[in-house]
C-alpha cells in the first residue's frame, strides 16, 4: 500500500517538473539563482606594453599570495578582505600598476590549468576593477603548471608590482 | 530536443530508476531497432593480402625484408609469402639507400610507380609503405607520421617531435622561457605552440621544412591551446584579452580572429571535427571543467550553436575528435586517477582505454591507435587489439602529446 501511494506521490512529482520544464521559458529566474559572473561587466584588457613578467626578472608581491581550493575561481571572503586592503593602497597612486598571475598544481592536466590559473586571475583583476582601480593598470596571466610559483603553495594568483 | 518529447522521454527515466548516463540513449538506440553495425559485421571485414616480390639491386634484398616487416607492423594486409595468391604485389629497385617501388593487382596491372630518393633506405621505404596503405585502403599509414610532444629533459619545457615507435627524435624549440601546448599542422610541416620567450604566453607558428617562425597572437592576457583547422588554414585557440578567457578561431592567410564561445569559465583544448564545421573543447564553470560542442559560423554574422557534450563523467578534458570523427577521446578521472576514454559522438556508451594515471589522448591519423601519457611516459595503444607499448621513457616528463592528423 505503501509502495504504491510513494509510486503516485512519484508520478504527480514526475508530471510537475514536466509542466514546470515546459514552462521554464517564461518564468524569470530568481535573483539569488542567476550567475554573478555571467551579468557582471567584463573590462578588456589594455596593452601590454611596459609590463614585466615574473620570468624576466624578480618582482615584489603587492599582497600576500591568493590561495585557491579545487577547480574554483570564484573569489573568497578572505580574498575580497586581502584585495580591499591592497586597492585602499594602490587607489593612493594613480600610475601604479599591477600584474596579476594565477598558478595551478603539476596535478592538473596541462592546458586545462592554463586556462583555470588565467580565470582566477581575471576574476581578481575584475574584483580591483570594482574597488575602484583603473583597468588599463591591470594585467593577467596564466602561467597554468608551466612554472612554479615562490612560496608554500602552488595553487595561487599572485599580485606583483610593476615599476 | 523538443519539449513535447522530453515530456515523453522523462518519466520513463524516473519510473525505471535508470540514471542518465552514457549507454543508455544506445540501449534505446537498440530497443527501438536503431543500433550501428553489429560485431559479427565488423569481422566481415577482409584484409586485403599482399605480396613483396623481388628487389633488384644493391639494396634490394634489404629493401625487400624491410619492406615486408614495415607491412606487417601496419596490421593492414596478410602478408603473403611468394607462393600464396595475393590481391596486391609490390616489388622494384633498391641501389645505394634510393628505392623504385611498383604496385600491381593481382592480373599485373601497374597501379603506380614511385622513386624514393631521401637519405636513407628506412626513410624511403616507410614513405613506399604508407603510400601503399593509402593507395589499397584509402587511410593514412603511420610509418611516416610524427607525434609532437612536451618534455622537460633539458630543464625546461620544450617541444619535441618523434615518429610513431618513439624513434628519428629531435627538439624543434629552444625558447628561453620553453614553449608549450604545440599542434601539428595536417601536413605535419608546421607547428603551433604557445612559447614564453616574450615571458609571457603568446602563440608562434613553426615551418618545420623552411625553418621560420612568426607569432600568431601577441594579445594581452594568455593564448594557449592551439588547433589546426582540417585544411590547415584555421587555428582554434584560447585567448584572454577580451577580459574572459573564450574559444577564438583565427584565419591563418588574414590573421584575423573570431569568438567562438560564449563562456563565463574557463575554457580549454580545442579540437576540430574532420568537416572543419565544429569544434569540441572542454570548459570549466567552476565546478569541474565538461566538453561542450560549438558549431563554428561559416561566414561573420553566422549564427553558431554551442550546447553541452555529456560524457556521464564530472571532469572532462583534453577532448580530441577521431579522424572520421565517429568518436571523441578526452581524460577524466576515475578512482582519483587519470583515465583516457573514448565515448561515440554524439551517442554511445564510454569506453575507458586506459586507467591509473593515463591522460592527454591523441589520435593516429588512421584512428587504429591512441597515443597519451602515463607518469611522464609516452604509450601507442592498439585499439583492435587492446595491446599498448611505451615508445618514450626515461626523456624528462613528457605531456601534451599530439599524433599528426
Amino acid at each position: 500500500m505503501k509502495n504504491r501511494s510513494g509510486l503516485t506521490a512519484l508520478r504527480s512529482c514526475t508530471l510537475c517538473l514536466c509542466v514546470l520544464l515546459v514552462s521554464c521559458s517564461s518564468i524569470p529566474m530568481p535573483s539569488f539563482l542567476r550567475n554573478p559572473a555571467a551579468e557582471a561587466v567584463v573590462y578588456a584588457l589594455g596593452p601590454r606594453d611596459g609590463f614585466t613578467s615574473p620570468l624576466n626578472g624578480s618582482l615584489k608581491p603587492a599582497c600576500p599570495a591568493l590561495t585557491f581550493e579545487s577547480t574554483n575561481f570564484h573569489l573568497t571572503s578572505a580574498h575580497q578582505e586581502a584585495l580591499h586592503g591592497l586597492a585602499q593602497e594602490m587607489l593612493k597612486n594613480k600610475k601604479a600598476r599591477l600584474l596579476i598571475a594565477g598558478y595551478t598544481p603539476p596535478n592538473l592536466p596541462p592546458d586545462h590549468a592554463r586556462s583555470l590559473s588565467e580565470r582566477r586571475a581575471l576574476a581578481v583583476r575584475q574584483h580591483l576593477i570594482e574597488l575602484g582601480l583603473e583597468s588599463a593598470n591591470l594585467q593577467t596571466v596564466g602561467f597554468g603548471n608551466d612554472f612554479s610559483p615562490s612560496g608554500p603553495s602552488s595553487d595561487v594568483v599572485a599580485v606583483y608590482r610593476q615599476n | 530536443m523538443n519539449a513535447r518529447a522530453l515530456l515523453l522521454i522523462l518519466p520513463l527515466f524516473l519510473c525505471y530508476g535508470t540514471r542518465a548516463e552514457a549507454g543508455v540513449l544506445d540501449k534505446m538506440r537498440g530497443w527501438m531497432g536503431l543500433g550501428g553495425k553489429s560485431r559479427a559485421e565488423e569481422a566481415k571485414k577482409i584484409m586485403p593480402r599482399i605480396q613483396v616480390g623481388t628487389f633488384s639491386g644493391g639494396t634490394g634484398t634489404s629493401a625487400q625484408q624491410t619492406l615486408r616487416q614495415e607491412l606487417l607492423d601496419s596490421r593492414e594486409f596478410f602478408v603473403a609469402d611468394a607462393a600464396e595468391k595475393a590481391d596486391y604485389i609490390v616489388d622494384g629497385t633498391s641501389s645505394g639507400g634510393r628505392v623504385t617501388g611498383k604496385l600491381r593487382d593481382a592480373k599485373g596491372k601497374e597501379i603506380f610507380q614511385r622513386s624514393y630518393a631521401a637519405p636513407g633506405l628506412d626513410e624511403n621505404l616507410k614513405a613506399l609503405t604508407d603510400d601503399v596503405i593509402y593507395t589499397i585502403t584509402g587511410r593514412p599509414g603511420l610509418a611516416t607520421s610524427r607525434i609532437v610532444f612536451v618534455s622537460d629533459v633539458s630543464g625546461k619545457r620544450q617541444i619535441y617531435v618523434c615518429d610513431a615507435e618513439g624513434g628519428e627524435l629531435h627538439q624543434v624549440t629552444h625558447d628561453k622561457n620553453g614553449a608549450v601546448s604545440p599542434s601539428l599542422s595536417p601536413d605535419s610541416s608546421m607547428i603551433a605552440f604557445t612559447s614564453y620567450r616574450s615571458g609571457f604566453p603568446i602563440i608562434r607558428l613553426l615551418d618545420l621544412n623552411l625553418g621560420w617562425e612568426r607569432g600568431v597572437t601577441d594579445t594581452p592576457g594568455s593564448s594557449f591551446g592551439s588547433a589546426f583547422s582540417p585544411d590547415g588554414t584555421h587555428l582554434a585557440a584560447v585567448m584572454s584579452f577580451i577580459g574572459n578567457p573564450e574559444i577564438f578561431v583565427s584565419d591563418l592567410n588574414t590573421n584575423t580572429a573570431a569568438c567562438v564561445s560564449d563562456s563565463v569559465g574557463a575554457p580549454s583544448s580545442p579540437s576540430w571535427h574532420p568537416d572543419g564545421h565544429q569544434l569540441v573543447f572542454s570548459s570549466d564553470d567552476g565546478d569541474g571543467p565538461k566538453l561542450f560542442v560549438v558549431e563554428v559560423p561559416k561566414k561573420v554574422g553566422d549564427a553558431s550553436r554551442l550546447f553541452r557534450w555529456r560524457t556521464g563523467y564530472h571532469f572532462c578534458t583534453d577532448p580530441e575528435w577521431s579522424p572520421d570523427g565517429r568518436h571523441i577521446a578526452f581524460t577524466t578521472r576515475t578512482s582519483g586517477e587519470w583515465t583516457v576514454a573514448i565515448k561515440p559522438y554524439p551517442n554511445g556508451g564510454v569506453h575507458v582505454v586506459q586507467a591509473g594515471g593515463a591522460e592527454h589522448p591523441s589520435w593516429s591519423p588512421n584512428g587504429h591507435f591512441i597515443t597519451y601519457v602515463q607518469h611522464g611516459e609516452l604509450f601507442v595503444h592498439d585499439l583492435r587489439s587492446g595491446n599498448r607499448r611505451s615508445i618514450l621513457r626515461g626523456y624528462g616528463r613528457i605531456t601534451e602529446p599530439r599524433w599528426m592528423r
